[in-house]
């Protein structure tokens, strides 16, 4: 589809936004930094911008990014503007994974820390779970993955909140600030595989762009049109999982950039995903980059989750969104 | 010359119940086929099963000799369009955006090209669907989201044209466009298989009527022959009566 002027603006627009956002959020924070010192490449100004702020703004960029492209890809495939990863529970998956893994007191396994790899963990079990349940049936269909989907959330949460029970008061604590999620400090040894993954998947998500057109309509529809239909539902729930799980073991869950940034965009530039996708995505992760600037800056030296400042201002933004169609 | 469309003993259970039993047929080229028969006698599974949508409990279906499984998708929807009897009403896309996917078989790069944009501006044309072709779908009327949904069906330059109801939500004037648009594309040598309710729309402009009932193919025969004797009308109800109209051609009248 060739893209209109309107559309093309979006597109031009929300990439100088990120790359914007990855210049001016690193210098947001508790501590000021002198850019004299920065210029000169002064300690500690420059490790505290080089090794904190801009290795945590990159992953608030591609974070809010693989978010909402996971977002606007279940979207897509469900025709149901509420299918995020949290609706298809694999973010819950995630979530359950990192909780076990905070209750018994893990550090790290095999060098990273052992939370990311419970979240890993519990999204491949759900996206198993899920994936073989519904190709046993033969086929990926929307309606099953939505229902398996919801079933899953209901069993994760009732564990986790198990599982908080049992817990001591300090890891009880850490259980209820993890699940606020927030974009925190990460170093470069994790950074860069997970940019490195988001950026590969999300390309392939991209390149399938019209596929996404024609399963927004309808499997037959899209089937009638040359897509391989089961192969793509199949390849796209794959994708999103992976986004989403690998995004949730490094922030914990930030559920509403994948809900909020698919549905303004869509409302915007249109549903043609060759132009919604990329846009999602580099909207997504302004937004909660901004979010974690925003949060780390109003209440210095107190630090408030980006996945509490995205609900707070996301919320009543969305509600007053749907007043206005309405 | 193999026809363009064999379906052979094509059977479909859902579960325990048979739909379809045994129904075979051929379709040659420039042929204007009305596929009818009375609610749930399994009209819309046959038209997805030659469609290649689902596959068929038993039986084949060939499309120009070769067998649909051997057809990869994208060359498969280069030949055949399938036209649904609704999709779903709230679509996010406007009108032009539904048509040009009849064009995504035909590009093979991630953009369409002049050629694909042409065709998708002849196609609203000829369905009268210009003005509102850039109005999202979802707020479109019943009747003009359905000519949305046949110039897709255009666009996509099918040899084999499947419709499922193309004349539903349509006012009396555009169902009279919609079937003499099918009789076009026929006559440039297209095959064309239309579902449809409408007796004196498919013994006015069809060329051959195939009716299914008790699961499988009951009337198969020419507009003529069917003209010639009415029996078949029982199939249907049996309170209709076919008489000449006023004009000359096929009234079926019921009491």
């Amino acid at each position: 589809m060739n893209a209109g002027p309107n559309a093309r603006a979006w597109l031009v627009g929300s990439a100088l936004a990120f790359a914007a956002g990855a210049v001016l959020f690193p210098l947001a924070g508790p501590a000021p930094l002198d850019y004299g010192a920065l210029l000169a490449r002064r300690e500690p100004e420059w490790s505290i911008l080089v090794q904190l702020r801009v290795s945590r703004t990159l992953l608030g960029l591609f974070a809010g990014g693989a978010l909402s492209l996971a977002g606007s890809l279940f979207q897509a495939m469900l025709r149901e503007a509420l299918a995020t990863p949290y609706t298809l529970g694999v973010s819950s998956g995630a979530s359950l994974g990192a909780v076990i893994v905070i209750a018994m007191g893990g550090h790290t396994f095999l060098g990273v820390p052992a939370i990311w790899s419970g979240a890993l963990a519990g999204a491949a079990a759900v996206l198993f779970l899920v994936v073989g349940s519904a190709a046993r049936q033969g086929q990926m269909s929307a309606f099953g993955l939505l229902l398996t989907g919801i079933a899953t959330n209901s069993v994760c949460s009732a564990a986790i909140l198990l599982i908080h029970g049992f817990a001591s008061m300090a890891q009880s604590f850490s259980i209820a600030r993890w699940l606020l999620g927030s974009v925190d400090a990460i170093g470069y040894g994790a950074l860069v595989p997970f940019v490195a993954l988001v950026a590969l998947i999300s390309a392939w998500v991209l390149r399938q762009a019209r596929h996404w057109n024609l399963l927004a309509v309808g499997e037959d529809w899209a089937s009638a049109r040359g897509a391989r239909v089961s192969r793509l539902m199949l390849g796209g729930y794959a994708a999103g999982s992976v986004l989403a799980a690998s995004t949730v073991a490094l922030t914990g869950p930030i559920g509403f950039v994948g809900l909020i940034v698919p549905h303004v965009a869509r409302s915007r530039v249109g549903a043609d995903h060759r132009v919604l996708m990329p846009c999602s995505f580099l909207m997504g992760g302004v937004l909660l980059a901004g979010c974690d600037a925003l949060g780390r800056s109003i209440l210095a030296p107190a630090e408030v989750p980006a996945g509490a400042i995205m609900a707070l201002v996301g919320g009543p933004y969305l509600v007053w969104l749907v007043r206005q169609r309405g | 010359m193999t026809a363009l469309l064999s379906v052979a003993q094509v059977s479909w259970r859902a579960g325990a119940a048979s739909i379809l039993e045994g129904v075979s047929f051929e379709a040659g080229h420039g042929e204007l086929i009305a596929l009818m028969g009375r609610n749930g006698a399994g009209k819309s599974t046959l038209m997805s099963i030659v469609a290649g949508l689902r596959p068929a409990s038993g039986g084949s279906v060939l499309v120009d000799g070769r067998s649909l499984d051997d057809w990869s998708p994208a060359e498969r929807a280069r030949t055949v369009c399938h036209l649904p009897q609704a999709v779903r009403a709230d679509l996010p896309f406007a009108a032009w955006q539904l048509v040009l996917m009849g064009r995504y078989p035909h590009a093979n790069s991630w953009f369409e090209s002049e050629t694909d944009r042409a065709a998708v501006e002849t196609a609203m044309r000829r369905t009268d669907c210009e003005a509102f072709r850039d109005r999202r779908a979802s707020t479109l009327s019943g009747g003009e989201r359905q000519r949305v949904l046949l110039a897709a069906c255009l666009a996509q330059e099918p040899r084999l044209l499947l419709l499922d109801e193309p004349s539903t939500f349509l006012d009396i004037d555009q169902q009279l466009h919609c079937f003499s648009l099918l009789r076009e594309e026929t006559q440039r040598g297209a095959t064309c298989i239309a579902v449809t309710h409408d007796l004196n729309l498919a013994l006015t402009f069809c060329t051959r009527l195939i009716v299914l009932a008790e699961h499988t193919v009951a009337l198969d025969c020419t507009s003529a022959e069917a003209l010639a004797s009415p029996e078949w009308l029982g199939l249907f109800s049996s309170r209709l009566h076919l008489n000449a109209g006023p004009s000359g051609g096929p009234w079926v009248s019921f009491t």
